[in-house]
């Protein structure tokens, strides 16, 4: 039960830390998206059942306090996941650099397809999200990737959360 | 047979696993773009949960700056001398909670002054949380259905129009800015009542649509609300325009507004109480909410 509502308490307060201390950041556009980085942590550690169900949530929690109201997060964060899950065991992502690129990728590619919806999605072109491109999803992916390793190493370090999804993670895949 | 079933479920259970969380995403976002609106009653549990955590995050974050604002720059100063540093920080602390008094005072009584001057009912409210993701633009207040706010009701301040209520719980509600890409409100320019509607552009800035390119707009003129579509009163201040683009052809001209509220400041609001779209009007809505 710990192992399923420490997270989801992680994400609440991620969440909470994002929407408030976050936002009052000096510089705007230098805003690290941490629930993303947990997402992507769930996804390098996290078996495939409990923690796609944890990354819909954390999704579902970003479209509820964000003006999107077509609830993209919610279909990008588990996706994210699973891409995360793909990478588990075949990279080494250990290092800062590694960690860094693993985390501004996955940045950008939930930006470009959280952009194809939102002009899939909606009845009139979006002409003027494309610079947003440059000015918000670069910065914003780049500074996400630059407290990747400094989070990775904190959640490592809770022992208690990492070795329980450890146990979890070889019970579920048998 | 058994162990050989057994394989097979264990060889189709997750993928089938990951098509059905992909596929519920896609069906709630199906559903959101059908009806404008997601699950009402998780939605306003799950509002009702995290906000209180964004409430005491917002005030402990005022009270840090305030600190360090007030108090932990000089203790730096206080190795050269410490009881006259430590004097003078205090009479900085009393100084600057003084003028964080002046300045919330003076921004209540425009707030109030303003609340008095609108004939319609409205609510103050105080911004306790903002957007976590960078594409969208809203804002998270202490005030929610049980003091009357419904969704589509409009938010201004002293300055000019902020949004319009998008989410609500009991006790909070989120605010969709007018620099959200998906706002728009019916406005004129107020020199020469051209008509246009005011689009979110992300970052602070909006564009006015359907502004009619026979219309004379310059850089500077003020655009207001136009009062059609009944949640906005009529008159108030939306922004100032500041690039008119006349290139190209085709009927319409393209024009940037500046809004006359700094919304990445935000921390109190007025909503509008007094008149609202009824909801059954806001079910039928599709594609831009016009207002």
């Amino acid at each position: 039960m710990r192992r399923i509502v420490f997270p989801l308490f992680l994400g609440v307060l991620f969440l909470t830390l994002q929407t408030t201390l976050l936002r009052s950041l000096p510089v705007q556009r230098i805003r690290p998206d941490i629930v993303l980085i947990l997402t992507l942590y769930l996804g390098l550690s996290y078996p495939l059942i409990s923690g796609g169900i944890l990354a819909f949530f954390m999704g579902y929690l970003m479209d509820l306090f964000s003006g999107n109201i077509l609830g993209l997060y919610t279909f990008s964060r588990p996706l994210i996941f699973y891409i995360a899950q793909l990478f588990k065991g075949r990279f080494y992502l250990e290092g800062f650099l590694s960690q860094f690129l693993f985390v501004f990728l996955s940045a950008l590619v939930e930006g470009l397809l959280i952009l194809i919806l939102l002009n899939g999605l909606n009845p009139n072109p979006l002409g003027n999200l494309y610079p947003l491109l440059f000015t918000v999803l670069l910065p914003q992916s780049f500074s996400t990737g630059l407290i990747t390793p400094l989070l990775f190493f904190l959640l490592n370090k809770d022992s208690l959360l990492l070795s329980n999804q450890k146990r979890m993670g070889l019970r579920e895949r048998g | 047979m058994r162990i050989r079933g057994f394989f097979l479920y264990r060889k189709y259970s997750l993928p089938a696993f990951i098509i059905i969380i992909l596929l519920s995403a896609l069906i709630l976002m199906s559903l959101r773009v059908k009806q404008r609106k997601g699950v009402d009653f998780l939605d306003a549990l799950l509002i009702e949960f995290c906000s209180p955590f964004q409430k005491v995050s917002t005030s402990v974050s005022k009270t840090i700056q305030g600190v360090f604002r007030g108090y932990l720059f000089l203790v730096h100063l206080q190795k050269e001398n410490t009881m006259l540093k430590q004097r003078l920080a205090e009479l900085q602390q009393e100084n600057h909670q003084m003028k964080e008094m002046a300045i919330a005072n003076e921004r209540l009584q425009k707030l109030l002054q303003f609340r008095e001057k609108i004939s319609s009912s409205v609510i103050a409210a105080e911004v306790i949380g903002q957007d976590p993701s960078s594409w969208f633009k809203s804002v998270t207040i202490n005030k929610g259905e049980k003091d009357g706010i419904r969704k589509g009701m409009a938010v201004i301040s002293h300055e000019g129009v902020i949004g319009q209520i998008l989410k609500t719980a009991p006790d909070y509600a989120i605010i969709l800015l007018i620099t959200d890409y998906n706002s728009a409100i019916d406005s004129i320019v107020q020199r020469t009542r051209a008509k246009a509607i005011v689009e979110g552009k992300g970052e602070n800035r909006c564009q006015l649509k359907y502004l009619l390119r026979a219309d004379e707009v310059i850089v500077g003129d003020i655009v207001v609300t136009s009062g059609l579509g009944g949640n906005f009163p009529k008159g108030l201040m939306v922004g100032e325009i500041r690039k008119v683009d006349k290139r190209g052809h085709g009927v319409f001209q393209n024009a940037e507004l500046v809004p006359s509220v700094d919304l990445t400041k935000l921390e109190e609001v007025l909503v509008i109480t007094g008149s609202s779209l009824p909801l059954q009007e806001e079910k039928g809505k599709k594609g831009k909410k016009t207002k």
